[in-house]
């Protein structure tokens, strides 16, 4: 492209660009001040798995091996064996969220709606040992859903918004 | 040869092979459910409808037989509709239980259900809700998810001939069940489990323990009985899962036994030891194997050659047995024992038994001692309708398909096995009609227990006076045979009790053997504490290994490979499933006789090797299924021995066949010693009811020389007059240490 030397003589350009630089600095950034600032989190996020449980606390999982078989990253251990009186019973579910991608595979086959992805992420912690959550805790990550008690500030602002997970 | 068209492609087939067949021959799979081809066919399920050329009608290719120049087509648009409202119209009923059932992976309708495509119910399901059935110990019972192929009737009508299970009402209301809701009166053999399409009968003991795709298999031979079964050993990092039927496979022909299929459990118990100890002083010390190695290797430095004797059980592997013969060779002794001897060595085999025509059991309830051994005797009797003679003192369940059942007191019974013999001979007596049927049979067959002397003897004259007959001895536990062959018969087991309590043996390497629950040999318990140096190998702290200085913990068959020889005489391999971090026997002997000096190879095929070299019987064996040819049954003459019961009082007491147990390793297993953990007195009603005393009640039990208290079992199959006690448990094998027929007074 030919210059044009009226162009050139007057730093159009230039003020052209500076013109930009100017109107970002006066629009909203995009950017989340994190951890100042909550991100927002979208209703299909996936984040920490919950196991739901009924109405009188004991899990609604039923065992069945098949979050384990289809976790692409095998980071669930089950353990089943038969109770006294003949019926399935739990004996170890471990997640380890460490090497969990959250692909979402287990809440998808899980055949009673036990599994499901949250959307807890913060897993800030000092040991890794505590990233292998059993039955207990993620029973609890249910309650806790429940009930909002969500350890990050946004969550809560998310369920104060009406959004039910 | 009849000639078939399947799916345009010809084959040739024999008459009377069903188009299920022809298409096998085609290599055209049609969907099956209820067939299994070890049953008659039933034609119960409908799902495996085939289309002839030129035929309106629709058949049913596991039971109709092939016509010459049939034109079968087995894929077709309106075929594939009827296999889909097959299987629809079966889902109605049947509770979606896949996640949660015991068969889900591996369940035949769920295969099918896939198969034809079903993904919509299109009729309303109703799913059945009956409570699960808990009332047999090892099956769990399902009503609900029942298909009613029928499989589990058929198998334990024609094959187990028990016939514990039955069809139960008509119509929609039909089920399977016991008659009458009465109890199982079941052999468990778990047959039903291993043919059931669907998870309606299942296995209790490895119910909802796992799922079948996180399982591997070994493919191996089981290491419980002499009988030899293929099995395979499902596990999950060195878990053992089950012990699983490979169907038709092996001599078995995928048939198992209780033990084999419930009581495989021992090997993940916990009470198995870890570590190796000495005990000095009578202060046990955890110690490495090497140490213990060590330590009996530096006893044995100080003891002459011949003050050491070497005793190895029937459970380890040919080639273990080679080794430890190996290591007696290096000490340098003569002094080498087992619970076996080498008088009497296998013969027949199962195919024979099956084929046979006439056959006679002496003396044994080999249904129960030896079941697969019981399943080909079944087979002769009712596939061949061969005649079959069966002499024991109680009645047992071959009667459903005895031709006869000769019973009586032991003595009574001991007369008439002697008439029989002699009848056999050209004698003339009340057998003499028993006798022309064997002898113009053209395939007799004699089953008798080894162990036995008497019997023996009349098994020998039988095969004297008819060189025709085949005769089964029918050796107990997995490699009886075996380890006779590597050299562990050569010495009478009465020998090494004498040399124990003579003070003349010092030392006893024990391999695997269980020296103190042995008729013959419990009574050494004294003795064996006075030796320099007990040294015990096993997979669990037994009562001889309590007793041991040095104790090492062992493998068991599922951790170690190597070679069993079984009841035929068959050589069969043995692969390593599991590792429990514990050495195998071979690994402790080649320590051992490194420190004294020899080299042994640990690895199987050099051990192998060496065997076919020295041992003469095995050379050129095919190590993976190939039978050993035994020069004859008898190594030398029998003796006739006398079988008349000792001492003096009002009942008959005999050994009798170890109920869901082999030997006493199977009692480590929780599942079978629930059911059968105690030995049990059994005696007939009439004598119980004059006695007063009811089922599970403590009897005190009196003779010369021994006494006890054991609890009863009443069975009505036992004679009256005679009461039972089974072998192999301490208190019951000091007993039968005095012999084997005893008289006996019984008190409240
Ligand atoms: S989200 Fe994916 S990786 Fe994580 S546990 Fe579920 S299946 Fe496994
Ligand atoms: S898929 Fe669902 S029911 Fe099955 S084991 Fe996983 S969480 Fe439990
Ligand atoms: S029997 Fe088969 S189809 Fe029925 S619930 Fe069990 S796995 Fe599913
Ligand atoms: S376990 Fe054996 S005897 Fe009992 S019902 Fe099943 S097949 Fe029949
Ligand atoms: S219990 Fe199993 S084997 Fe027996 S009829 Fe029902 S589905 Fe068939
Ligand atoms: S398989 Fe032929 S009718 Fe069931």
């Amino acid at each position: 492209m030919r210059k044009n030397i009226f162009e050139t003589i007057f730093f159009t350009e230039i003020l052209k660009g500076l013109s930009i630089t100017l109107g970002h600095m006066f629009t909203k950034p995009v950017t989340y001040k994190y951890p100042f600032e909550a991100t927002p989190i979208q209703d299909r996020f996936r984040g920490v798995q919950y196991i739901k449980t009924h109405a009188d606390g004991s899990t609604k999982c039923v065992g069945c091996y098949l979050c384990q078989k289809v976790c692409p990253s095998e980071c669930i251990h089950i353990e089943t064996d038969c109770g006294p009186n003949g019926e399935r019973l739990i004996r170890k579910y471990e997640l380890d969220l460490s090497r969990c991608i959250y692909c979402g595979y287990c809440e998808e086959v899980c055949p009673v709606d036990a599994i499901h992805m949250g959307w807890e992420w913060n897993l800030v912690d000092n040991t890794r040992d505590n990233y292998v959550v059993n039955m207990r805790v993620l029973s609890q990550n249910y309650k806790d859903n429940l009930e909002g008690n969500w350890k990050n500030k946004h969550l809560k602002k998310k369920l104060e918004e009406g959004v039910q997970q | 040869m009849l000639n078939v068209k399947i799916n345009g492609k010809e084959v040739q087939v024999a008459p009377g092979s069903t188009i299920l067949d022809a298409a096998k021959e085609a290599g055209v799979s049609i969907p099956v459910l209820c067939h299994d081809s070890r049953l008659n066919p039933f034609g119960a399920c409908r799902v495996c409808l085939v289309e002839q050329v030129g035929m309106p009608k629709l058949m049913a290719a596991c039971t109709t037989p092939v016509t010459d120049k049939m034109e079968i087509i087995t894929e077709s648009e309106k075929l594939a509709r009827v296999r889909k409202t097959a299987i629809e119209l079966l889902l109605i009923n049947h509770p979606l239980d896949c996640p949660v059932c015991y068969k889900g992976g591996e369940c035949g309708l769920q295969d099918l259900t896939y198969e034809v495509g079903v993904t919509k119910v299109r009729f309303d399901a109703s799913p059945n809700d009956t409570p699960v059935d808990h009332t047999n110990p090892f099956i769990e019972r399902d009503i609900d998810r029942c298909v009613l192929c029928g499989r589990c009737v058929r198998i334990c009508d024609e094959v187990v001939n028990i016939q514990a299970i039955s069809f139960l009402n008509r119509g929609t209301d039909t089920m399977i069940g016991t008659s009458f809701e009465q109890p199982w009166n079941c052999e468990y053999c778990g047959q039903c489990i291993s043919v059931c399409p669907v998870g309606s009968l299942n296995n209790r003991v490895y119910l909802f323990k796992n799922r079948p795709w996180n399982l591997e298999s070994e493919k191996t031979i089981c290491g419980l009985c002499s009988c030899g079964c293929t099995v395979s050993i499902d596990y999950e990092c060195n878990e053992v899962f089950r012990m699983n039927e490979m169907p038709e496979e092996g001599v078995n022909h995928g048939y198992m036994c209780a033990k084999g299929r419930f009581g495989f459990d021992f090997m993940n118990s916990v009470k198995r030891e870890t570590e190796a100890q000495i005990t000095v002083g009578g202060e046990a010390k955890k110690a490495t194997v090497a140490e213990a190695v060590e330590y009996a290797a530096e006893k044995l430095k100080g003891l002459k050659a011949e003050e050491v004797a070497v005793v190895v059980s029937p459970r380890i592997t040919n080639e273990e047995a080679f080794l430890a013969s190996k290591l007696a060779e290096t000490i340098g002794t003569k002094n080498v024992f087992s619970t076996e001897t080498d008088e009497i060595m296998p013969e027949g085999a199962y195919s024979e038994v099956e084929a046979s025509d006439a056959l006679a059991v002496l003396n044994i309830n080999v249904t129960e001692s030896n079941p697969i051994l019981g399943l080909a005797v079944r087979v002769a009797a009712r596939e061949e309708n061969a005649n079959c003679f069966v002499f024991y003192p109680s009645e047992t369940a071959l009667k459903r398909v005895a031709t006869e059942l000769i019973t009586g007191n032991p003595d009574e019974l001991a007369v008439k096995m002697e008439k029989f013999c002699a009848a056999m001979g050209g004698a003339d007596n009340d057998f003499s009609a028993m006798a022309k049927t064997m002898l113009e049979a053209e395939k007799p067959v004699v089953v008798f227990d080894p162990y036995n002397k008497a019997d023996a003897y009349i098994a020998q004259e039988i095969k004297k006076a008819c060189d025709k007959v085949i005769l089964v001895p029918a050796k107990s536990k997995n490699n009886s045979v075996g380890i006779v062959d590597m050299g562990f018969g050569k010495n009478n087991p009465a020998d090494f009790a004498k040399g124990v309590e003579g003070g003349t043996i010092k030392a006893v390497l024990c391999f695997g053997e269980n020296i103190l629950v042995r008729s013959g040999w419990s009574k050494l318990e004294g003795a064996l504490a006075k030796l320099d140096l007990l040294m015990v190998t096993d997979p669990f702290m037994s009562d001889t290994a309590k007793a041991a200085n040095v104790y090492v913990p062992v493998a068991t068959f599922a951790e170690k490979s190597g070679s069993f020889t079984n009841l035929e005489g068959r050589v069969q391999e043995v692969s390593k499933a599991v590792d429990k971090g514990v050495s195998a026997d071979a690994d402790v002997i080649a320590a051992l006789g490194k420190a004294l000096g020899a080299e042994l190879p640990t690895d199987v095929y050099a051990v192998r090797k060496l065997i076919e070299k020295e041992v003469k019987l095995y050379s050129g064996i095919q190590w993976d299924g190939g039978k050993v040819a035994y020069p004859s049954v008898f190594k030398t003459e029998m003796e006739k021995a006398s079988a008349t019961a000792k001492g003096s009082g009002k009942f008959y007491l005999y050994p009798a066949s170890l109920r869901l147990h082999s030997g006493s390793y199977t009692r480590w297993s929780p599942d079978l010693a629930k059911v059968y953990g105690t030995p049990k007195l059994e005696l007939n009603d009439a004598d119980a009811n004059e006695m007063e005393s009811a089922e599970g009640d403590t009897v005190k039990i009196k003779g010369d020389g021994f006494a006890g208290e054991f609890v009863v079992e009443i069975n009505k199959q036992i004679t009256k007059g005679c009461v039972s006690l089974p072998e192999d448990f301490a208190s019951t094998a000091d007993i039968f240490s005095l012999g084997r027929y005893l008289k006996a007074e019984i008190s409240k």
